[in-house]
This record gives structure tokens, sequence and C-alpha cells, in this order.
């Protein structure tokens, strides 16, 4: 589904990806980890063409998306979430929906300026079709509400509940387990192995919280200061010497910022 | 065309007079200080009108006004930066631009908009330099440029100066070290606006001055000389400026007298500000990209 | 039972009395609009015209502002352009009225269009002064470009047979104005106001959620250009006179003062604000010559500059109080004539 090719990214002096490789099969539940400020976030930045790399090749669903702009690739059906969330804080939470439900609004944005019969119509439809996915996870009450005004594991469901919207093929996930407690952590796994099932999603998700990983990913890709440290099985990785010591010893190095924050 | 370097030379000193006050705002507080023209213009009005039309000595009327452009340099801080310190740089900004309306509204509404002479520093004929008559207040003027630009760019090299710029970086590690952010921001305003009313007293009796003049004709290409010293450096403004004055007069020439082009000069300075934006935009000395 | 009944009878003559209430606010607005043009007669009717032009104005600002983020100082050069394209068109090329608004239109589209294309490198404050900048180049070299805008003098913009009288012409304008109030609530209603929304805030969130954040972004400069080609179509005609003097830069800063003081993104507050400031410098002075007491330096000059003056002390206020400017002090009511849902 997804296949990263040797991707090599440069910021300055600073080598923040050098060359990485990943695939990611269809309807696979794929696992991103390392330390802080190992390149995970910019691996994504890379994936989805906010970043442009200096090297490698990104193909999604069979095709070569390495010169694709970020929204070409979102119409592609790339959908992802942010570390520090994907919301617009000043729409409410269906406008937010709606908002996902951008490239398959099936009018053109003059059309529905000049406010065309057809537009009316599809908006009603794009309503409804929001409604649907706000009930699903289970944010009805909160529909009316500005983003701004919610607490944050609401809007952190908000966000994945746009990724969704945009009716992808692909769920692009940055630590969707962040700030959530050890039961909705497990309430998530469910839901994700729901998603492939039912929605039959590929998945690629960058996560720390390790019970999470194990439980749901098929495979997992540990990164380390830009480089693939080791790759394999989720029980497989939890035992590799050179993980525990990247994540104890890499914890201390890179404490004093990577540039994972910033996405 | 060598006169109309040596004019551009003169020229660009007051741009660049101005820019480095712009770009003590830009460095301490990251906004676009668009009423930093008008602290020259209330200094020039001040000063004609305690020398003019109330017939003091002439250092009067020049501390006059410079007292003058520092008042409103404070005010400004207080009423206006302070209370906006939490929205967004564009909502200041508008917030300046409204400043300078309002600083020519109340000129216009004190003083009739008619030209008015203000009397030079330095009285006496002018000096031949490659051909331009240049006279001896815009060498003061150039003088005083260099002296300014020199002795601020020391300045941010002082602890004072580093808490500056450290106050802009970080509120809170400023007053960590034992800086109140509100002493450096009413110290950074009044720099700004003391410099800007030295540019204003030195320029406007180069020719004759209508309110508002300093921000239509001047605000720009001291903006451009700004930008084009990279925004955040004080000899980069200085060295902006004359560049900006020597094209910009060079344009006039050209463009101008050559080609029959009308509004040379600011088809000049606005060529060369895109060229700097969209080719270098860091700027001749700036720093961040 | 009975006591449903009860309820459900009173709910329904609430919303009953609601909607009348609702509908007689509607009413009265347009009704304060069509009064001055039904009894004012001309002087009234130019009146209206101006400050429908202006509203035009403001919610050209409100596209690239409001909804784009993209903060322009250099408007005034759409807007001229506009009107000398139109004077142009109808004085020198003699062609008729439709065709030079049209040709009004157009060129403040390209004139946005290359604007534009500069904001998509250039960015926040930097971009302000490049328009600011561009406004200034436009204000000395084109409108002072002999051949097309008749230098100084100005250029003539003779209105057509069908608008000559100034009623019709006030029509025309209100028209236009409809027309675009209605391109705007559509504009917000749909997907392209959703993308602003998302570019505004974050362009890097709306790519990913599939927004082509250039196009779009070229697209609210068009379009803003567009409505102040337009704008400044009618204002050629309504003045029949243009001169490089109407479109200074301050007139600019002007406006952007205008459109915040309304309320970005607030349709009845920028047509509210812009009214008023279309309107002030006109019937200021009447105003002040009635008054039993004259202040002491009133002259020609004060009537040039109170207008800035005034909006720049709304400007603080609103700035410190209600930042949503007119448009937030209206909410309630809006929120009550739209009906009860958010």
């Amino acid at each position: 589904m997804l296949r990263a090719d040797g991707l090599s990214l440069r910021f300055g002096g600073l080598q923040v990806l050098d060359d990485l490789s990943l695939t990611v099969g269809e309807g696979r539940i794929v696992g991103l980890i390392g330390p802080n400020g190992a390149g995970k976030t910019s691996c994504f930045n890379c994936l989805t063409g906010i970043y442009q790399p200096q090297a490698g090749r990104v193909s999604f669903d069979g095709r070569d998306v390495s010169r694709l702009p970020t929204h070409r690739r979102a119409a592609a059906g790339m959908a992802r979430t942010w570390q520090n969330l994907g919301v617009i804080d000043s729409l409410t939470v269906t406008e937010n929906v709606m908002l996902a439900q951008h490239q398959r609004t099936g009018y053109s944005a003059v059309a529905g300026l000049l406010g065309l019969g057809g537009t009316w119509l599809r908006e009603r439809e794009l309503r409804r079709d929001a409604a649907e996915i706000i009930d699903y996870f289970g944010l009805g009450e909160v529909a009316g509400v500005r983003a701004s005004e919610l607490p944050y594991g609401v809007r952190k469901t908000c966000d994945m509940a746009m990724a969704l919207a945009s009716d992808p093929k692909m769920l692009l996930l940055d630590e969707p387990a962040s700030g959530l407690s050890p039961e909705e952590a497990h309430d998530l796994a469910g839901t994700l192995r729901e998603l492939r099932d039912r929605l039959r999603l590929t998945i690629l998700m960058i996560e720390h919280h390790v019970p999470l990983v194990a439980e749901v990913c098929d495979y997992v890709y540990v990164l380390n200061f830009g480089r693939l440290l080791t790759e394999g099985r989720p029980a497989e990785i939890q035992r590799h010497p050179e993980v525990i010591a990247a994540y104890l010893g890499g914890a201390a190095a890179t404490a004093e910022g990577g540039e994972d924050g910033t996405a | 065309m060598g006169a109309f370097v040596a004019l551009g030379l003169f020229q660009g000193a007051v741009y660049g007079l101005l820019a480095v006050g712009i770009v003590m705002v830009y460095k301490a507080k990251r906004a676009f200080n668009f009423a930093q023209g008008e602290f020259g213009g209330i200094a020039a009005f001040c000063a004609y009108l305690l020398i003019v039309a109330l017939g003091l000595p002439y250092w009067v009327g020049a501390v006059g006004g410079l007292a003058a452009a520092v008042a409103m340099g404070l005010l400004v801080e207080r009423a206006i930066v302070r209370p906006l310190e939490s929205s967004s740089r564009t909502i200041l900004l508008v917030a300046l631009v409204g400043v300078a309306l309002f600083a020519i509204a109340v000129t216009v509404l004190l003083a009739e908009p008619v030209p008015r002479v203000l009397p030079p520093l330095v009285e006496g004929g002018g000096v031949d330099i490659l051909g331009a008559g240049i006279q001896p207040q815009q060498l003061i003027l150039l003088a005083v440029l260099a002296v300014l630009a020199g002795a601020l760019a020391w300045f941010f090299r002082t602890d004072l100066g580093l808490a500056v710029l450290a106050s802009s970086q970080d509120t809170l590690a400023a007053r960590v070290v034992g800086i109140s952010p509100e002493a450096v921001s009413r110290l950074v305003w009044g720099m700004a606006a003391l410099v800007g009313g030295v540019a204003g007293l030195l320029y406007a009796p180069v020719g004759i001055f209508t309110p508002g003049f300093m921000t239509a004709t001047m605000l720009v290409p001291a903006f451009a000389a700004a930008v084009l010293g990279g925004m955040t450096s004080v000899p980069g403004a200085f060295i902006g400026g004359i560049s900006i004055g020597i094209v910009q007069n060079a344009g006039i020439y050209l463009l101008g007298q050559q080609w029959q082009v009308p509004g040379a000069s600011q088809l000049s300075v606005f060529a060369l500000l895109m060229l700097v934006l969209l080719i270098r935009p860091q700027g001749l000395l700036g720093k961040e990209a | 039972m009975s006591a449903t009944t009860l309820v459900l009878t009173r709910v329904r003559v609430r919303t009953h009395l609601g909607l009348v209430v609702r509908v007689a606010l509607i009413l009265a607005a347009l009704a304060l609009v069509a009064l001055p043009l039904v009894f004012g007669g001309d002087v009234w009717a130019q009146r209206v015209s101006r400050a429908a032009i202006y509203a035009v104005i403001g919610l050209s600002i409100n596209t690239l502002t409001g909804h784009a983020g993209q903060i322009s100082l250099g408007h005034q050069a759409f807007v001229g352009i506009g009107a000398f394209s139109s004077a142009f068109m109808a004085s020198r090329l003699g062609a008729p009225f439709g065709f030079g608004l049209a040709g009004a239109a157009l060129a403040g589209t390209v004139t946005a269009l290359i604007v534009g294309m500069v904001a998509l490198r250039v960015k926040g404050l930097y971009l302000a002064l490049v328009t600011l900048a561009f406004g200034l180049t436009a204000e000395t070299t084109i409108f002072n470009w002999r051949e097309f805008t008749g230098g100084g003098a100005g250029a003539f913009a003779p209105r057509s047979a069908l608008v000559e009288s100034d009623l019709a012409y006030a029509l025309l304008c209100l028209a236009v104005l409809v027309v675009v109030l209605y391109t705007d609530w559509r504009l917000v209603s749909t997907k392209a106001g959703r993308a602003l929304t998302a570019v505004r805030n974050d362009e890097r969130i709306a790519s990913t959620l599939g927004v082509d954040v250039t196009g779009y972004k070229l697209g609210a400069f068009c379009f803003s250009g567009l409505v102040a080609g337009l704008a400044g179509g009618l204002f050629a005609h309504w003045n029949q006179v243009v001169q490089a003097l109407d479109f200074e830069f301050q007139v600019a800063l002007l406006w952007v003062l205008m459109a915040v003081v309304g309320g970005l993104r607030s349709r009845l507050g920028i047509v509210i604000a812009s009214s008023f400031f279309a309107l002030l410098p006109l019937v200021l002075p009447n105003f002040l010559a009635g008054l039993p007491w004259q202040p002491p330096f009133l002259n020609e000059a004060v009537y040039h500059v109170l207008p800035p003056f005034l909006v720049v002390l709304m400007l603080l206020v609103v700035l410190r109080f209600f930042p949503g400017g007119i448009g937030q002090l209206l909410a309630p009511v809006t929120r009550f004539v739209k009906g009860a849902k958010r």
C-alpha cells in the first residue's frame, strides 16, 4: 500500500532522516517507534509531502507520489492525524468533519460560491454523512460546539473522525494514544482493529505507548537518529537489546529537544 | 548620474535612520512599526511650533520636538502595544497603522495641511558633491546616522541590549534574570521614537513638509531598507537605507528622466523590495531565513 | 396528555411570534435603506450608492483578510485599477456600460492575481509591507499614466442611459451589493469557506485534508480583486470622473480599519461600518454646520481628516473591548433573526 525507499532529509547540517525505507502492506497495522527526536514525525511529513526529502521515493497505492503536493496525496487516499491535533479551533466539530470531506464534496468551489442548485443538495448530504461519522465516534453531543471549547481528549477523537471523514485508504496516526488513559488506549486498540477489518484501512502509526503497539501492530519499525534501527514483529522488538538501549540511553541524549515536537 | 547617486546617498541616510528604529522594534517585539514615520512627523511639527511659531531658540525646538516624539512612543507603547500583547501580530500591525493615521489626523486638525519650512540646523550654502548641491543639513544627517548606527550596534552588545533581545525571545527567562519586560518594552519604544524623531527633525528642513510627509514618502523606503538589511541588523539597516536611497535616485534618473515613467521613485523602491523578498528574504545581514 | 398539547401549542405560538418579529426586523432594516431612496431625492440616492460601493469594498477586503487571512494594505490599487479601466473603456473606447464594469472586474482580478502570486512567497507582516508598497506604486505609476488615466485631470466615466438617474444608479449599486453578499454567504456555507478557514489557521493541516492551499489562496485573491474591481467600476461611474487622488494609500489603510471595526467575517457588521464611513464625510459638514455652537478650528481640512480620526478611535475601542467588531455587538440580534439554532 505504502512504500518508502531511501528517504533522506536534511535541515541545514542536521541529518533528520538517513536512507530510511519502510513498507506498509494493505490491511496491515504498522507501528513506527523510536525515542524522541528520532525523526518519526519528520518521516510522516515526508510521506504526506509536507517536507520534500533530498533523496528517496514514496509510492502509494501502486503509484509513485514522490513529486505530488500534499493535497494530491490526500486526494489519493492518505489521511493523517497530528501529534498536537489537526482540528481547526474556530470551527465546530461538524464543520471540522465537513472540512475533512473537502475532496469528496463533488462540486467545485466556484459552483458553491455561486450557490448553484446541486451544491445545496450535496451540502445536505455531506452534513448527513458527517453526522453519521460523528455519531460513530460518540461526538453527537458536542457536534455544534467549537473545537476550541472542547477538552483535549474530545478534540483528539474529533481529529480521528476527520481523518476518517476524508474516506481514506490509509491512516497515518501520530501518537493516537498520547494523553489517553490505559482504558481509553485499550478502547482505541479495538477501534483501530475495527477500522481495519470493517473499512479495510491500512494504518501506520507513531506510538510511544508500548502496550498499544504490542496489542494491535502486525509489524513495527524502530527509528533512532533518523535511521532504521530494526524492524520486526512487536514481540521480537520488545526483546531486542538495541531497542531497549536506544530507549533508555536515547531518552537522556535527546531530552534537550528534538524536531518531533514541532509538527 | 553622479548627482543622483550623491542625492541618493543623503536621502538614504534618512531611510537608514528610520529603518534603525523599525529594526529595533522588530528585534525586541517582532512587530512591524508602521507608525515609525510619524514619530519624525510629530517631532518636526513640534519643533516648527516652538521655533517658527513661538520664536524660541533652535535648541529648545529641537529638544521639544524630540521630547514630543519620545512621549508619543511611550504613549503608543502604553495605550496600544501593551494591551494588544496577546493579540496576533496582524492585529497589532493594523493598530499601528491606525496610530500613523491618527497622528496624521491630529497634525492636520491642529495645524492646517499647508506646506511648511523648518529652518535647517546649520545655515549656509550647499556643497557640490558629484555635481549635486548638498545642503550642510544633509551632511549632518549622514554623520548622525553613522554615529547612531554605531552606537546602537554597540548597545545590542551591552548587558541591557542583550536583555532587550532576551525579552523578545522569552519573557519568562528575562523576568527570571531580573529584567522587567515592561521596562524593556518602554525602553525600546522610547528609543525607536527618539531615533524617528531625530530623522524627522533632520529631514524636515531639507525641503518643505506637510502633515503625514514622513509616512507618505519615507515609510516604505525605510521598511525596504530594514528588509534589505535583514530586519534584525542595525548596521544592515544603515547599509540598506543608503542602498535604497541610491537605487531610488538611480531609478528616478533612468526611468523618470530618460523614459518619462511616472512614479519612478516609488516604482524602483518597490522593485528592489520585491527582488529582496523573492530572492534573498533574509536580507543582506539577516540571520534567520 | 392535555398538558403536552398545551406545551406544544405554546411552543408553536412562540415560534410564530418569533417569526413575525424576525420578519418585522428584516423589513425594518430594508425600510431603513429604502427610506432615503424614496424620500431623499438625488442627494440621498447618491449617498446610498456610495454606501453600497463602500460595503462592496469592505466585503472584498473581508474575503481576503477575513476568510483567507491575507492582509492587504494596498486594496485601493485594485479598486482604482477597476475604476480607471471602466472609465477608459467607457470614455476612450466607447464600450457599453456593462462591458466597462466587466472590464473593471477583470482588471481587478488580474491585478490581485499578480499580488496573490507574490503572497505565495511573501507572508504575514511582509505581505502587509509589500501590498502597501504596491498600493503606493500603483497610485504614483499606473494612476498617473496619462494615456490610461488622463493624468491629473482624471478620466470621464459617463453612465449609460439606463442608469443615468441617481436613483437608478443607487438601485444598481444595491443590486451588486446583494449579489456580493449572497456569494459571501454561499462561500462560508460551502467547501470553499471551510477550506479557507483551514488555510487561515494552518496551511499544513489544510493540505493534509486535501485542500489545495496555493489554489485557494490565489482564488481568494482573484475573487477579492474581482469584487474590488467591480466596486471601482461602480465608483467611477458614480462620480463620473476618476482621479488618482481618489485612490491615495491612506484610503486603503482606512478601508482595512473599516473592515476590522465592522468585524471580519461579519457581513452585517462590515456593511454597517462601511456605510458609516462612506456617509461620514458627506453628512458630517452639514451636521457640524447645523450645530448651535461651532468648534473653533473647523475648516475643510477637518472634514477631510475627521473620518480617519474617528475610525482610529473606533478601532482602538474595538480591539480593546470587542475584537469581533460591530458584528460581535450585533451577534445576539443576528442569532435571533436567523432562528435559535447556531
